[in-house]
């Protein structure tokens, strides 16, 4: 699948997550982004240092601005199980606004055309760096990155396209 | 004591038909089967920090290291991060770590299907990293060679590790514990498999 560009439709998806009871939900992508702004921001793996000390960080720290600016959401997903995700996301308390999903089995991933294999780093397959400003299920802003590294998907980056 | 223990001293019965009518033949795991040969080019990862997995170039172990001339006690869980997991499996290992040591045992090691930062992550999480070494089995090529594999897409968790221990003497496994339901912890816990050292 070519990656996801600006002018693209967004493709529908289900991703998960752990409700307020720890237990595992799913929740489609078009419910959350149909009719909205959306940013959405992917990381190679949850507990790897670049993802947890930078990428997301810098969305958790500017969220009030980007919602001030309009976005409705502002979505991290990985290709990790929802379990994972959930405990990465305690792991930064001063977080409000940022949704960590789950694309456990990387279907989305692949809908987006963004997958990235990180076998012999002992990850599997797992998706690309990336941040995209979506708006009303049409994509705005594809900012990816060719691998894990971190230039153009940063929350600084998007603001400027606000 | 044994009616409590569910103890597979037999081979594993084979789940699936097509298995049965011999289209795919997994190496399965009893008492007396030797882990290395049943799953011979298969290696798992340490638990790591990133750094750590740069700066040893994202090494693996092979399972001869793990298990070649030594006393181990291994057991296998659905997934890091998770209750069960977490709260009721993981913990006994931990705190009986003195006992198992007592008995002659070199390493205690905890395994799942989750690559290894996460299970590095989680490890010191439940500060059981000097006690335990934990291992991931990313690919889920350990466990798939041992057939200790189920689906837990029901839980959204995919391919994992069924809740197993075993006790393995350089390569030998002499107790293998499996649980019917990957949400207990009957057979598997650390109390039962200190009883059959």
């Amino acid at each position: 699948m070519a990656p996801i560009a600006v002018g693209d439709a967004l493709p529908d998806g289900i991703l998960a997550y752990l409700d307020d009871e720890n237990k595992p939900q799913t929740v489609s992508i078009h419910s959350l982004a149909a009719g909205k702004k959306v940013i959405i921001f992917g990381v190679p793996g949850a507990f790897t240092p670049t993802c947890s000390l930078k990428h997301v960080p810098g969305f958790v720290e500017r969220a009030e601005e980007l919602k001030g600016k309009g976005v409705d959401e502002i979505i991290c997903i990985s290709v990790n199980d929802p379990f994972v995700m959930n405990s990465w996301a305690k792991t930064f308390p001063e977080n409000k606004h940022v949704k960590f999903l789950a694309d456990g089995a990387a279907k989305y991933t692949n809908a987006l055309g963004l997958e990235l294999d990180l076998t012999e780093k002992g990850l599997g397959v797992r998706s690309r760096r990336f941040a995209l400003l979506v708006e009303d299920l049409k994509v705005k802003v594809a900012n990816v990155e060719s691998g894990g590294e971190f230039t153009v998907s940063s929350a600084e980056e998007i603001i400027k396209a606000l | 004591m044994a009616s409590a223990m569910v103890n597979r001293g037999g081979c594993r019965i084979m789940k699936s038909v097509s298995a049965a009518l011999g289209t795919r033949f997994y190496a399965k795991i009893a008492t007396g089967t030797d882990i290395v040969s049943a799953a011979p080019s298969v290696s798992l990862q340490k638990a790591r920090t990133w750094d750590e997995g740069l700066a040893s170039k994202f090494s693996t172990t092979p399972l001869r290291d793990i298990f070649k001339d030594k006393k181990v006690v291994i057991f296998g869980l659905p997934g890091a991060y998770t209750g069960v997991c977490s709260n009721k499996h993981v913990p006994p290992y931990k705190e009986n770590i003195d006992k198992f040591k007592a008995k002659g045992i070199d390493s205690v090691i905890c395994v799942a299907i989750n690559d290894p930062y996460t299970m590095n992550a989680w490890a010191e999480k439940l500060q059981a990293k000097d006690a335990i070494e934990f291992y991931g089995d990313f690919d889920g090529s350990f466990h798939k060679s041992l057939d200790l594999v189920t689906d837990l897409s029901g839980a959204l968790l995919g391919t994992r590790s069924e809740r197993w221990s075993a006790y393995v003497v350089d390569g030998k496994v002499k107790a293998l514990n499996v649980e019917e339901a990957p949400s207990d912890v009957k057979v598997s816990g650390a109390d039962t498999i200190l009883g059959q050292i």
